[in-house]
């Protein structure tokens, strides 16, 4: 199997961006952007779209970590 | 012991110590005469004295000053050859590779000796930081090509995946980017081997069904000077520009390390 030439990945990443998008502005609901996620999977090779949604995750940890700050564990809330 | 009866002569003025002193029994010449000029100091050759005085330190401390200058000059050089030395022992690249590139051409490092190089290893199959990384150093090199004052840098692209990436998918691939962009490939052992001296990571992750994978690896581009070595890098956060700048800088101020 070859690789994605230049156009093929600019149609995985375009389809990655308008689901990102709908998945922005719909709270993260998966099922108002089934039609989105579709395109992206068809547009893109399977292991890019496994990719792809753990990268997800993973900018908007950093996004939470740059705005919010670390969050610690659950502990003892007094030091004793 | 005749001079330190003169001065105590001088300062004292006793008759009996003047006496030895004006009629020393046998007198070697020159103390007479310093005996005469400390007692009979100002003359009428005062002012060329004075210039002779200053004349001579002048000489002295010029001199003293010039040999200070030659030492510290001396001493700089000698540990700048040494920095030169100990920089070469431990900077990365200092070892060959031999690989092929898109044309099926065998390729090595001494062919690249006496450019300046733009590396960067990744592979074909890259969702998106390679290619990205490969279009920001595209265009690093067209911005450097505008400048004639400055050599031609060669991009340059090593795969981290050689079991997928042979001369056929290199030549697709690098359609894609600055037209003489140099893609390499080769046996798994050769290609790790390029990467080890410039401590590149690469890791190969699970098999899908497809048999298609994800390799994790370092994602700098590296600029490697005319003598093969690595001399600085870019991560992700630079752009094309800020990576043109800097080595434009290095192409200015670049010292070879050759002894």
């Amino acid at each position: 199997m070859s690789a994605p030439n230049s156009s093929e990945r600019k149609a995985c990443w375009d389809s990655r961006d308008l689901l990102w998008k709908c998945l922005d502005d719909n709270g993260d609901k998966a099922e108002s952007c089934l039609k989105f996620q579709g395109e992206f999977e068809s547009n893109c090779p399977a292991q890019w779209v496994k990719y792809f949604t753990k990268r997800r995750d993973y900018l908007k940890y950093k996004v939470k970590m740059e705005t919010e700050g670390f969050t610690p564990a659950e502990g003892p809330k007094q030091p004793s | 012991m005749l001079g330190l009866r003169c001065i105590v002569g001088d300062v004292v003025r006793g008759g009996l110590l003047r006496r030895t002193c004006v009629r020393p029994p046998p007198p070697p010449p020159q103390l007479t005469q310093r005996c005469f000029l400390s007692k009979g100091g100002s003359g009428s050759s005062d002012h060329l004295k004075l210039r002779t005085r200053l004349v001579v330190s002048l000489l002295f401390g010029g001199s003293l000053l010039a040999a200070w200058r030659y030492v510290y000059l001396e001493k700089q050089e000698r540990r700048r050859q040494l920095r030169v030395t100990q920089l070469r022992q431990v900077s990365l690249g200092q070892g060959t590779f031999s690989l092929l590139d898109q044309t099926g051409r065998r390729r090595t490092k001494q062919d690249f000796l006496g450019h300046w190089v733009l590396l960067y290893f990744g592979f074909t199959h890259c969702p998106d930081i390679c290619p990205e990384e490969l279009e920001k150093l595209s265009a690093a090199v067209t911005r450097l090509d505008q400048d004639q004052a400055l050599p031609p840098v060669q991009p340059l692209f090593i795969t981290v995946d050689p079991e997928r990436d042979d001369v056929a998918a290199l030549a697709r691939y690098v359609q894609d980017f600055h037209p003489r962009l140099v893609a390499l490939t080769g046996t798994l052992e050769e290609v790790k081997h390029a990467g080890r001296d410039y401590r590149v990571y690469a890791s190969a992750g699970p098999k899908d069904e497809d048999g298609d994978y994800i390799v994790d690896h370092t994602v700098l581009v590296y600029l490697v000077s005319p003598d093969g070595l690595f001399l600085d890098y870019y991560n992700r956060s630079k752009s094309d520009e800020q990576i043109a700048d800097s080595v434009r800088n290095h192409v200015k101020t670049y010292k070879n390390l050759d002894p």
